[in-house]
Parts: C-alpha cells; structure tokens; sequence
C-alpha cells in the first residue's frame, strides 16, 4: 500500500439513522449521494436495523464508520470486534471504513467516549504500528478522524495537525477530516483552524463531516444535535477550497429531524463546495 | 501483545490513560496534573467534560434500553440507579448495545424494598431488546406447510423454533405493567405478585418484539418441544393438564397458534 489510489469523490451524502429508513426506503431521494453508517449499530444478529441495511444498500453506495476501534488504547487490540467488522464490511461492501483517532478505555474497560491522545511521537509510533495491523488484517486501507476535544495534555510535543499528518503517513491510511471538529477543538484550544487545513496532506483526506454542536461560553461541547452553525459553514468553504474534491456528508446523532431538514442542510453543502469542485474538474 | 511485553513508552500511554480512566469514573482526580489549565478553562472544566458526558451517554441509552423502568423510577432515580450500576458493572464491551446486560442481576442484588418487581420488569425489557436484534431465519413454516405433512408423520414430528425465541417466568405483573407504563395509560395496574410464575413467551414477529402469557399446559409443551421432544411425546405429557379424549386436539392447537405466531421455523419428520 505504497502508492496513493487516486481519491474517490461520492458526492454528497447522509449518515444513515434509524428514523430516516423507511423515508429512504421507499423515496431514494436523489439529493443524497451516499450514505455512512455507524458500524457498531449493524454488528447484531439480524432483525430490523440489518432488514433496512441490506434494503437501503441496494439503492445506495456505502462507507462505515466505527466508533469503537479504540486504536490508541494501550489495550490489546480487540480481535474479536475486528472479525465481526470484517463480516459487515464482507456484507455492505463499502467504499471505505473509518474510526477516530481516539481510544475508548482502557484496562479492558469501555467508556463509550472518543478520548483524545498525547501528540506524542511515542503515541504516533503506538497509534501508527496498530493501524497497520488493523488494515492487514481487513486487507484495505482505514479513514482516521480527528475529534472534537477539550484537553491540551502537559505531554503534547506537537499540534493536533502534525499528529494527525504523522499517523496517516507513517500508518499510510487516509483522513476523514470533520470541519465541525477542527472548528471546535479550534475554539477550545484557540488555534487558527486555517493552519490545521494547509498542515493536513490533502491528497489523503477522502472523507468530510459536518456537523452541529453545543456552546457552552468557554468550551464548546460536540453533540452534532443541533443543525451546522454558519461558521463552520464559512470554514467548510475554505476546505473546500484549500482540499479540493471531497465527499462530503452530514452527521446528524441526536435531536433527529425530519430528512427534509437534513437534506436541505446536504443541498447547502454542495452550493458551497461545488463551484470549487467544478473549477478542479476543468483544470 | 500481553501485558508485560508492553512498550516502555507504551507503558507511560498506558499509565495516563488509567489515570483519565479513572478521572472519568470518579475514581480519582489525579489526571488534572496532565492536564493544561487556561485563562478561560480550568483543567477541572475541560475534564468535566469528559466525566458528564460518560454519565450522561450511558444514562441516555440505558434509558432507552429500560424506557419503562425509567418512568417507573422517575428522571432522578433512574440517574442515581444507574449511577451505581456503572461501578458494579462498568461496560466492557466495545458495543453500548450491551452496556445494560447485568442490568437485572444488579437488581437481583441490590438493598432495594422493590428489587424483585424490578427485576422482572428490567428482565422484560431486555428480553424484548434480545429478541429485537436476535438472528433472522431464512424460513418460516406456515400453515400451508402443515398440511404438505402427511398425517402418519404427525407422532414423530419436531420443532425447530425461530432464533429470537425466549421466555420469561414471571412473579409479578411486570408484562401488563410495562405495557400500562409504555402506552402511557391514565391507570397503573397495582403491583401484584403471585405465588406461581406466569410463562411469557417472546419472540421476534416480522421486526418487531412481540410476547403473551402461557397457561401451564401450553408452558411446559413449548419447553418440551424446544427441547426436541416430538409430537407424540408431547400429547403424552400434556396428560397431566388434558383428558385423553381431547389431549391430541389441545397439542395440535398449540401448533397451530406457534405456527400462526411464526415461531417454528421448520419441522422435521423421522426417517
Ligand atoms: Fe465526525
């Protein structure tokens, strides 16, 4: 996986929820392009949430995205969650898979939380070498994304960027790159969001999220229930700009409003990104 | 990679991500030292918001897993219940899906007047959950398929039941009070508990959980045809309930009821 296969550009899609199958299902509205779903939700048995995967899947390209890799745990890597990603990558066949650049617990327990890790380079080295283990074992390339966070640990030796740029190369996996959290962690820890898009490697950022969140005065808390603020609007068209084409989708977890709301949010999206899209295209 | 052939700078990885663990869990504060403070955020803030949001996620879904004991409990004790179940049973699995499975043996063993109407009540919407995402069967057998079997088959035929079949024995009340609590009806039934338990049998109908109470005769010929006996052997054990005039018509009643509510999925004749 020495080469770089040439960025695959989706368009412009939605995450997957529960309360959108049955509209999907029967409408296959033409705004969305793709859909992204939450791994862990379909690493179940059978039953309703797989009966409308299976269903939506033949009217849409996928990617899968987990939230519970833990690849910067201290903790052995977990086998046994690995093999049942492989069974659902084997059954969706996605474009891609993606987790965060995070760990979940430790010492064999699980907090459910996406935590930040140390921009160490024993961290990077830690982080890197496990990722490489994750794609020989899925025999594909992985998507890394950043997080929102909230702690600049006494550690750090680097920028969250630098960290970020070092484990994908030195892992040679590629970015999902959410603009909601660079705005977020760009607030919480005061840096210039602009400097995080130009250190990125923009040939390895195949994925964006988008999202919504909550100000709470000195820290901003990532809840992605609340509809895209126009900043991070105003820094998506800067990545846009700065990145090039990249699929792009809307991720929505609580306070799910009707689809028509998240595909109007999808719709703005694409009038922001395409004209940058467009002038790529025509060089 | 066990534990001891750790990485010398993984160890020191490890070592704070205990230590946020255990911030996180409330178990001790000594990650603030970790931690960079500013002007605007304190380190305590920042890490605050790691230690509600570990609370306030884990209490969100398991007030979706258990909705009805939620309400039985009410916003603040379903909190404070939860609150000690994380540090009896902190998850350990990489699914929130299962972050609720000792939910019922934490009540079990809990100082609680209530714990045993708890219980049940937990048991019955776990059940349910169990039953929602259990594995689907390519096949149901149905009526029409029934009569493909030709009659001298019928004594020594077997049952093999759907995926998301369970049931529950119940003491108290639990199912009809679940469903007064979910369907938000003006009127509770009170609590009652019975000397005896009632069998509900739950399963998956199409996608959705579906359950009904058992009489004794009908509880224990499911537990046997489960358990592989055939049909002869149940008409022969349901002689404890039936007069042996009516005991065949009452098994093939049965049958007929398991295959109107698609729990067999196939049966099997002798060879
Ligand atoms: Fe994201």
């Amino acid at each position: 996986m020495s080469s770089q296969p040439q960025k695959p550009f989706l368009g412009f899609g939605l995450g997957l929820r529960t309360e959108h199958y049955q509209e999907i299902l029967d409408q296959q509205p033409k705004e969305i392009d793709w859909l992204e779903i939450i791994s862990e939700n379909y690493m179940i048995e059978g039953g309703k949430p797989l009966y409308f995967l299976d269903k939506i899947r033949q009217d849409y390209p996928m990617v899968m995205h987990g939230v519970s890799m833990s690849i910067g745990s201290t903790d052995p890597l977990n086998f046994d969650y690995l093999k049942q990603l492989k069974a659902l990558i084997n059954r969706v066949e996605p474009k891609w898979f993606s987790d965060h650049l995070c760990w979940t617990g430790v010492d064999h327990k699980n907090m459910h939380d996406l935590l930040p890790l140390p921009y160490t380079d024993a961290a990077v080295n830690h982080i890197a070498n496990r990722i490489s283990q994750v794609q020989d074992f899925l025999g594909r390339q992985m998507l890394i994304e950043n997080l929102s966070s909230y702690i600049t640990y006494t550690a750090d030796a680097m920028s969250e960027w630098e960290f970020l740029t070092a484990v994908s190369e030195k892992a040679d996996c590629n970015i999902l790159l959410d603009v909601n959290n660079i705005y977020v962690s760009s607030f919480n820890h005061h840096f210039d969001p602009l400097e995080y898009l130009q250190g990125v490697p923009a040939d390895r950022v195949w994925q964006h999220h988008l999202a919504g969140h909550q100000n709470t005065g000195n820290l901003i808390i990532d809840t992605h229930d609340e509809p895209i603020i126009d900043p991070v609007w105003e820094l998506y068209e800067k990545t846009a700009e700065l990145l090039g084409s990249v699929s792009t989708m809307i991720e929505r977890d609580g306070n799910i409003p009707p689809l028509v709301d998240v595909i109007a949010e999808l719709n703005r999206a694409r009038e922001i990104a395409s004209p940058f899209y467009a002038a790529e295209n025509h060089d | 990679m066990t534990d001891n052939s750790r990485h010398e700078q993984d160890s020191d990885l490890h070592e704070l991500q205990t230590r946020f663990q255990d911030y996180i869990t409330g178990k001790s504060e000594d990650f603030e030292k970790d931690i960079i403070s500013t002007k605007d955020a304190l380190a305590e803030h920042r890490l605050g918001a790691y230690y509600n949001a570990y609370r306030i996620r884990l209490i969100d879904c398991l007030a979706t897993d258990f909705a009805v004991l939620h309400k039985e409990l009410g916003e603040e004790g379903f909190e404070l219940m939860i609150l000690e179940y994380l540090k009896l049973y902190p998850s350990q699995h990489p699914s929130v899906r299962w972050v609720g499975q000792h939910m019922v043996e934490f009540l079990q063993h809990s100082e609680r007047p209530d714990k045993s109407f708890l219980s049940e009540l937990a048991a019955f919407e776990w059940t349910q959950g169990l039953c929602f995402d259990a594995a689907d069967s390519k096949q149901i057998f149905m009526l029409e398929d029934m009569a493909q079997v030709p009659p001298e088959s019928w004594p020594d035929l077997t049952f093999t039941f759907h995926p998301s079949l369970r049931w529950l024995d119940l003491y108290w009340n639990a199912a009809p009070y679940w469903a007064a609590l979910e369907n938000n009806e003006q009127q509770h039934p009170k609590k009652a508990h019975h000397e005896l338990p009632t069998r509900w049998l739950m399963w998956r109908k199409g996608t959705n959980p579906n359950w009904r109470s058992l009489d004794v005769a009908e509880a224990w010929a499911i537990e046997a045809a489960f358990s592989g006996s055939n049909f002869a052997e149940l008409c022969e054990g349901l002689l404890e309930w039936i007069g042996a005039d009516s005991v065949a018509i009452t098994a093939a009643g049965f049958l007929k009821q398991w295959i109107t509510d698609e729990i067999i999925v196939s049966v099997q004749t002798a060879n």
